[in-house]
């Protein structure tokens, strides 16, 4: 939580010869603030919406950062940070292709165990489910994961197509399969609309990539039926 | 009145359908639960939450455990699924040690946790749930079939929850919850079935509906059956023997049919409201 507001300091402060600390305060009240009454409105818990700023404070503090002409990152270290979509090469997205075609085989092999752990743990294993290989494979395959998307959005802002799809095809559906099977498309149609954004406006692909997606993440919860109360006649 | 009568007629028929279904192929068996000696401890707690703990149960007994909130009830029935490992003693289901083959036992066994409400926002349906309590016993790289969801279906109708079936568990109310949560530890027929509060939450009907039910599952299909609660009148007629805990040891262990004044001395002893139906209010 502190990293983003602390790069927001030296990015957004120092852009704009704002003291730093002020500004600082401010991002953080702000969004401190929001934080409860977004997760009550979303019907989300508040480490969920909590991962869902921490990315966007990333992506608007790197924005800053490319805006202020005195401020400047190395580019290697910017790719690992914030990741260039564009910076692909035919390598990479073998691997990529082959790491997702992996991770689709296994959640079809194992959807039933997995299912039934991500509804409760215990339960699962009061059900007769040897639920340690699962849960630890899961953690591997998140860390195998990130690791290989670092190229594309960067080591900070991955939290953002973690969370994001997930949690915008949740404000539509009650159905564990259909987000499952809906929040890859939603990811895909974002990071897509991020790239154009970015070749529009010159900013970072990965910072335009989070931007959307967490635009498309408020309008959800803002057009969730599920939040659609019934008129009584 | 005639829709509820062509109703019942049908469930009639789906529950000695059910019955028949339920335990083909059940072989009679003994100590079908043995604890010897037994403590159980929470991480981080010095003193165990159940102490010195011998039980034995036979096939087909049907048994309350009682006592007051912190008896030590809930952690009994963790132990005997093996969901909690006993820091001291031995456990055996199905003449198993339970902390060497836990899985295997954890298939044969229904159970029911207490108050196990689901937030209104899980994506999880009714179905989902009710289906996910056979998942262990259907084994690992195999999918759900035909048959497995007709089961699940089949137990939500005797229930009376079948038209719930696609709604969002979170959304339904705790006593819809509690009944899917019956129907999920049913639907995997398993021979030993664990009940904590089970019927809670009900409302009156249910209360008579449901109990009755898992009664007629005992006396037809002879399922081992241990139902905890704190209040004594929800023990049914049909039991027949009680044990009683309190401060995580075991103070009572009796068969009614040898002490049939024990419910109203339960009552005297812990004070709790006994239902006029055993006319010792």
């Amino acid at each position: 939580m502190h990293v983003p507001w602390s790069v927001r300091r030296g990015s957004f402060g120092s852009g704009y010869a704002v003291d730093p600390l002020t500004t600082a305060l401010v991002f953080s009240s702000i969004t401190a603030l929001f934080i409860g009454p977004i997760a009550d409105k979303a019907r989300l818990h508040a480490d969920v919406i909590t991962s869902i700023v921490f990315p966007l404070n990333m992506a608007l503090a790197f924005v800053f950062l490319t805006l202020s002409p005195e401020v400047g990152l190395k580019t290697d270290v910017a790719n690992v940070l914030w990741g260039s979509v564009l910076s692909i090469t035919y390598p990479d997205a073998v691997y990529l292709t082959s790491i997702c075609a992996t991770t689709l085989a296994l959640i079809f092999l194992f959807w039933k165990e997995f299912f039934a752990i991500m509804f409760d743990r215990k339960l699962a294993e009061a059900d007769g489910i040897s639920t340690k290989p699962f849960v630890y494979f899961i953690i591997f395959l998140t860390g195998f994961v990130v690791t290989l998307s670092l190229k594309l959005v960067g080591g900070l802002l991955i939290f953002a197509l973690l969370f994001n799809p997930a949690s915008t095809t949740l404000q539509f559906s009650h159905d564990m399969k259909k987000i499952v099977f809906l929040s890859p498309i939603v990811g895909a149609i974002t990071c897509v609309s991020g790239l154009f954004v970015s070749l529009f406006l010159d900013l970072p692909v990965g910072s335009c990539i989070v931007l959307v997606s967490t635009f498309v993440f408020a309008l959800a919860v803002l057009l969730s039926p599920k939040r659609r109360r019934r008129r009584q006649k | 009145m005639r829709g509820n009568t062509i109703s019942q007629s049908s469930n009639t028929n789906l529950e000695a359908e059910w019955s028949q279904m339920l335990f083909e192929g059940a072989t009679q068996m003994h100590d079908v639960i043995r604890l010897e000696n037994v403590y159980t401890t929470y991480e981080g707690e010095k003193r165990p939450a159940i102490r010195n703990m011998n039980l034995t149960v036979n096939s087909n007994e049907f048994i309350y455990v009682v006592g007051p909130n912190a008896a030590g009830k809930t952690t009994l029935l963790e132990t005997i699924n093996g969901l909690l490992p006993p820091s001291r003693g031995k456990v055996y289901v199905f003449g198993q040690d339970v902390r060497k083959n836990g899985r295997k036992v954890r298939c044969q066994i229904g159970y029911v946790p207490q108050d196990f409400i689901v937030d209104p926002g899980e994506p999880y349906t009714a179905l989902d749930v009710v289906l996910m309590g056979m998942y262990g016993k259907i084994g690992i790289l195999r999918k759900p079939d035909r048959r497995d969801l007709n089961k699940a279906t089949r137990i939500m109708k005797l229930l009376g929850v079948d038209e719930l079936a696609n709604r969002p568990m979170g959304k339904l109310s705790g006593g819809q919850q509690q009944k899917m949560m019956i129907a999920r530890a049913l639907a995997k027929e398993p021979k030993l079935l664990l009940l904590d509060e089970p019927f809670s939450n009900l409302d009156i009907d249910s209360r008579q509906r449901i109990p009755s039910f898992i009664e007629r599952l005992h006396e037809e299909n002879g399922m081992t059956i241990i139902i905890v609660t704190h209040n004594i009148s929800e023990i049914s007629k049909r039991c027949e023997r009680i044990v009683v805990m309190d401060n995580g040891e075991k103070i009572t262990d009796e068969k009614l049919m040898e002490r049939p004044f024990l419910l109203k001395e339960l009552y005297q002893i812990l004070g709790m409201e006994v239902s006029s139906r055993y006319g010792l209010s």
